[in-house]
């Protein structure tokens, strides 16, 4: 029997939009996996490419840097994969280094640092095709010789290169060997000092001097002797005013100048091209914002157009599977709870699957066109009128569709206030889920005859307007009041337009897909099955509304009754909210067993039109209806967000306090819709 | 030479960046984006919000940051 060989580790590091992303798709095309690091928050993306010799090395795919010294959630764990200080994750055997052939002085300065890591490394001269249009003059094997490791061309989105780069993969990957840039005398003192001090534990002497620039830099990491030294060495140089870390970056880029000019590889020509003149267009101060306009419609008009069909086709599949098993199986417990349950559940939540995709297409397209960046930067004004960056924008726009990937996009944000900010105001973006609630009750509050379609889409615009609004005051609230301290100041790449790769917004679309299907099998799933028991249980009669009414579910909804009556509710939307805490469409579907009307749209309207209080009057009226629609714009009804939140913010403080403010947001404006609304008379 | 902040000046200009301001982690990311004291720096937009060309990138600013940069007009540019 023969013994498998551990696979080898290797790290794709790069510079934003120096196409790393590219580069490892083509690399690893869909032998990909996506899963968090464990106990922190930021995706890790790896996947499996082969050698010319069929060799499997295993990859893994680090968020974008700017340089070794961690200022946002993404840079710190990609420093800490880089070291092995990430738990669950092999220290890398390798570093595969992406760089921009375009820009290579600015992209040089982070594989300085990663040389100092004292591991093998790899550079991919990657857009080598851009850098000749610019008139650059490349020189890989000078580059090769110059700083110790080997340049290999590529263009990544054109497969050009990936030969080379995969023969190279299966061989030897060459030392760095020892530092080329000079460093400053002061400096080097102490750098030698405190590496000495560490020399027995790393005996590669780049690699020690690396750590004492970290240790110097603030890093707790590191044999206590050598940590005393760089604190005593901290101290002097605060006393002689001398800015140590200026000085490094000064040196690193002072030899990439020298280097690159020595070897004859300038920066090319700056000249006026069609991104200038693009961005003349998209960043002017008044057609800059028809331009995003325009684009947000049409993205909006896709999600809630596009989508229906898909939608439409997922719900009859849903549906007709019930029917199979109500055909198939004998009457009973089991079969209602597969029906009512199981499929009802998460049919209910995976129906929204192609509004998710559709979203993540248009952002696909306009981060890898380079437009994104644009609208970040167009709305930094904006947004830090309510204490947040551009930076926020991204995050915001996705909760449209769902706030989880919402919340996951904050991870980009550098300032974690902001970052903590953002996360708390985005639920109140009006997603994809509180559509099917919005739109029954509309109906319910004005019969289709009286309503033109106008004045439904007003409707709807009108409640999309209440919850960006409510979200933009809040975040000035939090920001500025509770948290303190103003949003930093917004310093963003502007990458050139590119045609984008519809095979990397294809994969990251798949990714998508899996994540939110793998999360509709268990989560949504265990929930479903727990409302179903809740809503059925005891099983104290056998028709379905009777039987609802004396269930857990609808106990609650009478205990619930008092508290909810000054808001105009009665037990039975009672059970609808308790039901919908999970997921907000599912107020639907309650709210159809409650008047046991089966699935029919029209029918659930109807029979809501003709709900009455023990007095005749109507429950429903059109204030109601409104009170009822105020909740459900403000109210927390998602447990899947919680669950996010508690993730990313790594405590359950603000998932709580999340649920409190949303809630209390609910309650105080569907109270005041009704009260104020029974002053005027209505 | 004469000192000015980033916002002054209009667009199609280069400078050389003299001093940074800023708070000492923002003034780390502007040098390791190439901001660093006596980079060439050519302002492609001017404005309230500005973008620059500076080592082979477009990098955009706030005004509040660029303010807070330092430049010296650079000969034949003034």
């Amino acid at each position: 029997m023969s013994q498998e060989q551990p696979r080898r580790w290797v790290a794709v590091v790069g510079n934003p939009n120096a196409g790393k992303s590219t580069l490892f798709n083509a690399l690893t095309g869909l032998r990909q996996r996506v899963a968090n690091y464990p106990g922190v928050t930021v995706e890790k993306r790896t996947g499996t490419a082969f050698t010319l010799h069929g060799e499997a090395v295993e990859l893994i795919d680090l968020p974008g840097l700017y340089s070794l010294t961690p200022r946002s959630p993404d840079e710190e764990i990609a420093r800490k994969v880089l070291r092995g200080e990430s738990p669950g994750i092999p220290k890398p055997d390798a570093i595969l280094c992406v760089v921009d052939a375009s820009n290579l002085e600015r992209n040089l300065f982070l594989v300085t640092q990663v040389l100092e890591l004292g591991l093998p490394v790899l550079v991919a001269l990657n857009m080598v095709d851009v850098a000749e249009s610019r008139g650059i003059r490349l020189k890989p094997e000078e580059l090769s010789q110059t700083m110790g490791v080997k340049f290999i061309p590529t263009v990544a989105h054109r497969g050009k290169g990936l030969v080379e780069l995969r023969a190279a993969l299966g061989q030897k990957i060459s030392d760095p060997g020892q530092r080329r840039w000079v460093m400053p005398p002061q400096l080097a003192t102490a750098v030698s000092q405190i590496a000495a001090s560490w020399r027995d534990a790393i005996p590669a002497e780049l690699g020690a001097e690396g750590r004492a620039l970290e240790l110097l830099a603030g890093s707790n990491e590191g044999p206590e002797g050598a940590r005393k030294l760089a604190t005593a060495w901290r101290q002097r140089f605060r006393e002689q005013a001398y800015d140590w870390s200026a000085a490094v970056v000064h040196a690193r880029y002072a030899y990439l100048r020298e280097m690159l000019g020595r070897a004859g590889i300038g920066h090319g020509h700056v000249k006026m091209t069609w991104t200038d003149r693009i961005d003349a267009l998209v960043l002017n101060p008044v057609a800059g914002w028809g331009v995003l306009g325009g684009i947000l419609l049409l993205l909006f008009t896709s999600i809630f157009s596009i989508a229906a069909y898909p939608m439409e086709w997922i719900d009859a599949g849903f549906a007709a599977a019930g029917q199979v098993v109500q055909d198939r199986m004998p009457a009973g417990l089991f079969r209602d709870l597969l029906v009512d349950g199981v499929l009802a559940g998460v049919g209910g939540v995976v129906i929204f699957l192609p509004q998710i995709l559709i979203l993540f297409f248009f952002l696909g397209l306009l981060e890898d066109s380079g437009y994104l960046a644009r609208a970040a930067f167009l709305l930094d004004r904006v947004m830090h009128r309510v204490g947040l960056s551009g930076k926020s924008f991204i995050p915001l726009l996705s909760s449209y569709a769902c706030a989880i990937p919402g919340i996951m996009a904050t991870r980009t944000v550098e300032d974690p206030k902001d970052r903590l900010t953002t996360i708390l105001v985005a639920p109140l973006m009006s997603c994809s889920a509180r559509i099917p609630v919005y739109t029954t009750l509309i109906a319910a509050a004005v019969p289709a005859a009286l309503m033109p379609a106008w004045g439904k889409a007003g409707a709807m615009l009108g409640l999309y307007t209440l919850g960006t609004a409510t979200a933009f005051v809040l975040a000035w609230l939090f920001r500025k009041k509770m948290l303190g301290g103003g949003s930093p100041p917004l310093i963003l790449e502007l990458p050139p337009y590119r045609r984008p790769s519809f095979r990397t917004v294809i994969l990251r679309m798949w990714e998508r897909a899996v994540i939110f299907l793998r999360r509709a099998g268990t989560v949504i799933l265990a929930l479903s099955i727990l409302l179903w028991f809740l809503c059925n249980f005891p099983h104290a009669a056998e028709d379905p509304s009777e039987r609802l009414a004396q269930s857990f579910a609808g106990k609650i909804g009478h205990v619930l009754e008092p508290v909810i009556r000054p808001l105009g509710f009665d037990w039975r939307i009672g059970v609808g909210l308790v039901a919908s805490l999970a997921a907000r469409e599912v107020f639907v579907s309650t709210m159809s067993i409650v008047y046991h009307v089966g699935g029919e749209e029209e029918g659930l309207i109807h029979a809501m039109r003709a709900a009455t209080w023990p007095d005749g009057s109507m429950i429903y009226t059109p204030l109601t209806c409104v009170a009822l629609l105020v909740f459900y714009v403000y109210a927390l009804q998602c447990l899947s967000t919680v669950a996010v939140v508690r993730r990313e913010t790594g405590s359950w403080k603000w998932p709580a306090f999340m649920m409190l403010y949303m809630a209390g947001l609910a309650y105080t404006g569907a109270w005041l819709v009704q009260t104020v609304g029974r002053a005027l008379g209505a | 030479m004469k000192t000015i902040d980033l916002t002054q000046g209009g667009a199609g200009r280069e400078v050389r960046v003299s001093r940074l301001e800023c708070a000492p982690g923002t003034c780390q990311r502007l040098r390791e984006m190439g901001f660093c004291e006596n980079a060439l720096v050519k302002k492609i937009r001017g404005g309230a919000d500005l973008v620059c060309w500076v080592c082979g990138t477009r990098v955009a600013l706030s005004s509040r940051l660029a303010r807070q940069i330092l430049v010296e007009t650079v000969d034949g540019n003034s």
